[in-house]
C-alpha cells in the first residue's frame, strides 16, 4: 500500500515538473500555419496608444499571418520594464527606443543592425535624420519623428492673466522670468507663469549650447562646465524666488506625474518646457489650443538659442528576436507606408520620410500641424546637431531632476549642486 | 519500515523541495556569483572579485539609502507595534462586535503593501490630495507631502504603521493565552488596570512581542513597493524615499549594474541577519517564557 502511495507521489512530481517545463517555454514562436506573433512596446499618452493601435490594426489587415501584441506604459516605468525583459531574454521584438538609451542597448548587442535586416528601406529619409540612430557602421534605431525642445504656451492662461503672448524671436531668459512672474502675480493664486527648466537634461543642454558648450561631446564625454551648470541652477533659483514657477513640491510632483496629471496639462500654467511633438498630447489632455514658442536665449536672438532637431524616438528591433523578418517588415510599415503615416501623422514628431511628410502635412490636426509648422520655421535658425548621449548617459535625466529638487528646496547651493551633478554624471559613464 | 516512511515523506515534500531549489536557492547561488562580477544584464558577467563591495564603501547614494531605510525601520516598527498592542488590549476587553473591528483593523494589512494602496497614497498626500482638502476645511494650508523631501518618508512611515492589523491579530491571540486567574488574583490584591497591564499582560506577552518585532523588522527592511510607487520609481524627491531595496533595483534594472545590485542584495541579507541575531541575543534579557 505504501509503495503504491510512493508511486503516486512520484507520478505527481514528474507531472508537475513536466508542466512547469512547458510553462517556461512561453517565449518561443507560436508557429501555427506560418502565423507569427510579434511583441511591440512603446511609451506615451492615451492619444498615442490609440493611434498606435490603429496602425497595428492596419498592418494586420495587410499581413493576416502576423499578429502584433502591443505593450505600452508611461515613460517612467517603461525603461525598468524594458531592462528587465531584455535581461530575462524576453525582450519585445519591436521596441520604441529613445536617444538616451540607444547606445546603452546597442553597444551591448541587444539591438539588431537594421541595415543587415534586409527589408527596410530608408532611401526616402532625409539624410540627417538617419545619422542619429547610426553608429559603428550600423543602424540600430530608425528615426520615428523629428522634434525640438520648445516652450509650450497656453494662450487661455495668458488671457486670464491679461498678459500678451511674448515675441519668442527676441526674448531672453530674463524676459522669460519677468513675464512668467507677472503672470503668477496677475493670476493671483489660480496658477503660475511657467514650469521649471531642469526637469530634464534638454534644458541644460540648450543652456550649455547657448554658451558655447554642450551637454555631451562627440567623443562621449561630459561637455558642460561647472560654471555653466551653476549659472543654470542659479536661474532655477531665480524662477523660484520670483514665483514664476509653482512651489517646489508641486514642481517635484510634476517630475513623476503622468502627462495628463501635470500642472501644465491641468491648465494651471501659462508656459512649460516640452518637446515639440508633445503639443498634441498636451492639447488633448488640457483641451486647449496650445502654442509652441522658441526657447529663450542669452542674447535675445532666436538663432543663437542652441536649438537642434532631435530624433523624438526610434524604432529598434531586438537582436534576439526570433521573428526578425516580420519585425523589420513592421518597422518598414511604420516608417514608409502611407497608410501608417496617415494614422500616426506627426504625433511622434514630424515624419523623417520626406514622401510621407509631404503626404500627411495637409491632413494634420491643428495641434500636429502647429508642431510641424514650428519645426519648419526653426529650420533656418538651428545650431549644430547635438551629440548623442554615451553609454551611461541615460541616467542624466533622473540625476538632474534630483539636483533641481535639491536646489529648489534650498538643500544645496547652485555651485555645490553643479559640482555634485557633474561628479555623478561622470561616475555613470562607462 | 521507518526508512520507507521517510522516502514517502520526501516524495510528498518533493514539490515544495523542487520549488525551494529552483526558485529560491538556485537564484540565490546565482546572485552570490554575480555579486563578484561586472554584469550588465545583456553581456556575459565578468569576474571582478571584491570590487562591488569596495565600491559600496564610497557610494554616497548607498549610504543615504541605508540612512533612509534605518529611519524607516526604527520609526515605523515600534510605532506600528505600539498601536497594534494598544488596540489588541482594547479589543480583548470584549468590545461588542469585536469580530467586525478585528476584520476592519486587519484589512489594511492585506492591502498595505499593494500597488493600489500606494497609488491611493499618492493621491491622498499629493498637493491637491485628500489630506490637504481636509486641512483646508479647518483653515490650514497643506503642502505636497510626498513631493517635499522633508515629509515624503513620513508618509511612508504612516503607511506602514497603518498596516498594524497583522501584528494586532497575533497580539489578540496571545492575550487569549494569558490565564484569567492571574488577573483575578491581582484584582483581589487591589492592583489597578495599569498595574495589571504592566505586571501581568506585558510580561506574559513578551514572547509574542518578540515574535512580532523580529517579523516586522525583517519585513520593514525589505519594503519596496510602497516607496517605488509613491515616488514614481525614483525614490525621490531628492532620494528621500530611496530605500536600500529601491536603490538596489535602480542600480540593477535602471542602470544595468546587476553585479553591484547582487552584491547589495547580499549586503542587505547580512544586515538583516545581524539585526535578527542581535534581537535573539537581547531577547534573553527581556522575553519571559512562563515555563
Amino acid at each position: 500500500m505504501t509503495r503504491l502511495k510512493a508511486l503516486a507521489a512520484v507520478a505527481l512530481v514528474s507531472t508537475l515538473l513536466v508542466t512547469s517545463a512547458c510553462g517556461g517555454d512561453s517565449g518561443g514562436p507560436a508557429a501555427k500555419d506560418g502565423e507569427v506573433t510579434l511583441r511591440f512596446s512603446w511609451w506615451g499618452s492615451d492619444a498615442r496608444t490609440k493611434l498606435t493601435q490603429a496602425t497595428i490594426d492596419a498592418f494586420q489587415k495587410e499581413h493576416p499571418n502576423i499578429k502584433i501584441k502591443g505593450e505600452y506604459g508611461e515613460w517612467a516605468g517603461y525603461w525598468d520594464k524594458l531592462a528587465t525583459t531584455v535581461a530575462a531574454n524576453d525582450a519585445p521584438d519591436v521596441i520604441q527606443m529613445d536617444e538616451k538609451y540607444l547606445r546603452e542597448y546597442a553597444d551591448r548587442g541587444a539591438l539588431l543592425d537594421l541595415k543587415k535586416a534586409g527589408d527596410l528601406k530608408t532611401d526616402k529619409f532625409a539624410p540627417e535624420t538617419l545619422s542619429a540612430g547610426e553608429f559603428d557602421g550600423g543602424l540600430y534605431g530608425l528615426n520615428a519623428g523629428i522634434n525640438s525642445f520648445a516652450v509650450l504656451a497656453n494662450p487661455a492662461v495668458f488671457k486670464a492673466a491679461g498678459v500678451a503672448l511674448p515675441d519668442d524671436k527676441t526674448w531672453t531668459w530674463d524676459d522669460y522670468n519677468r513675464i512668467a512672474a507677472e503672470i503668477t502675480t496677475k493670476l493671483n493664486g489660480k496658477g503660475w507663469g511657467t514650469g521649471v527648466i531642469g526637469a530634464n537634461e534638454a534644458g541644460l543642454n540648450l543652456w550649455a549650447r547657448q554658451n558655447g558648450e554642450s551637454l555631451w561631446t562627440p567623443d562621449g564625454k561630459v561637455g558642460v562646465s561647472a560654471g555653466q551648470v551653476t549659472k543654470f541652477f542659479e536661474y532655477v533659483l531665480k524662477l523660484r524666488d520670483s514665483k514664476a514657477i509653482p512651489p517646489a513640491e508641486a514642481v517635484t510632483q510634476d517630475m513623476t506625474a503622468s502627462l495628463d496629471q501635470t500642472t501644465f496639462a491641468t491648465g494651471k500654467l501659462a508656459m512649460g518646457f516640452s518637446w515639440s511633438n508633445q503639443l498634441n498630447a498636451f492639447s488633448k489632455a488640457s483641451g486647449q489650443e496650445l502654442k509652441l514658442l522658441r526657447i529663450p536665449s542669452t542674447t535675445g536672438q532666436a538663432a543663437k538659442n542652441g536649438s537642434y532637431y532631435k530624433g523624438s524616438m526610434f524604432w529598434s528591433v531586438s537582436s534576439r528576436s526570433k521573428q526578425r523578418a516580420a519585425a523589420t517588415q513592421f518597422v518598414d510599415f511604420l516608417a514608409n507606408n502611407a497608410a501608417a503615416g496617415n494614422i500616426l501623422l506627426a504625433e511622434r514628431g514630424v515624419p523623417p520620410n520626406t514622401e510621407i511628410r509631404a503626404a500627411v502635412t495637409p491632413k494634420l490636426q491643428p495641434a500636429d500641424a502647429a508642431s510641424a509648422k514650428f519645426i519648419e520655421e526653426i529650420s533656418k535658425d538651428l545650431g549644430e546637431p547635438s551629440p548623442a548621449p554615451p553609454v551611461g548617459g541615460g541616467q542624466v535625466e533622473k540625476i538632474i531632476q534630483r539636483y533641481t529638487t535639491e536646489v529648489l528646496f534650498g538643500r544645496l547651493a547652485p555651485d555645490k549642486a553643479a559640482q555634485q551633478f557633474l561628479d555623478e554624471v561622470n561616475g555613470e559613464l562607462k | 519500515m521507518q526508512k520507507r516512511d521517510n522516502v514517502t515523506a520526501y516524495l510528498f515534500l518533493s514539490p515544495w523541495l523542487v520549488g525551494l531549489f529552483a526558485i529560491t536557492i538556485g537564484p540565490m547561488i546565482a546572485s552570490l556569483y554575480l555579486a563578484f562580477t561586472d554584469y550588465n544584464l545583456i553581456e556575459a558577467p565578468a569576474w571582478v572579485g571584491l570590487e562591488n563591495f569596495t565600491r559600496m564603501l564610497s557610494d554616497e547614494r548607498l549610504h543615504n539609502s541605508l540612512r533612509v531605510t534605518f529611519t524607516y525601520v526604527f520609526v515605523s516598527v515600534p510605532l506600528q507595534l505600539a498601536i497594534a498592542l494598544l488596540l489588541a488590549v482594547v479589543l480583548d476587553r470584549g468590545v461588542r462586535g469585536m469580530a467586525f473591528y478585528r476584520s476592519v483593523f486587519y484589512l489594511p494589512s492585506l492591502l498595505g503593501s499593494s500597488v493600489a494602496i500606494a497609488i491611493l497614497w499618492r493621491q491622498v498626500f499629493g498637493t491637491e490630495g485628500l489630506l490637504n482638502q481636509v486641512l483646508a476645511l479647518v483653515g490650514v494650508e497643506g503642502k505636497g507631502w510626498i513631493s517635499d523631501p522633508s515629509t515624503a518618508l513620513g508618509t511612508l512611515v504612516v503607511l506602514n504603521v497603518w498596516t498594524f492589523g497583522s501584528p494586532m491579530v497575533i497580539f489578540l491571540a496571545g492575550l487569549r493565552q494569558v490565564p484569567t486567574m492571574y488577573y483575578e488574583a491581582a484584582a483581589v490584591d487591589g492592583a489597578g488596570p495599569l498595574r495589571r497591564f504592566f505586571g501581568i499582560t506585558l510580561p506574559l506577552l513578551t514572547p509574542i512581542i518578540f515574535f512580532n518585532l523580529v517579523l516586522q523588522i525583517i519585513h520593514a527592511f525589505q519594503s519596496f513597493t510602497q516607496a517605488f510607487v509613491v515616488s514614481g520609481g525614483s525614490g525621490g524627491p531628492s532620494d528621500s524615499t530611496m530605500f536600500f531595496t529601491l536603490y538596489l533595483y535602480d542600480r540593477g534594472f535602471g542602470n544595468f549594474d546587476m553585479g553591484y545590485a547582487s552584491a547589495m542584495a547580499w549586503f542587505l541579507l547580512v544586515v538583516i541577519a545581524i539585526f535578527t541575531g542581535v534581537n535573539f541575543l537581547v531577547s534573553k534579557y527581556w522575553v519571559f517564557y512562563e515555563n
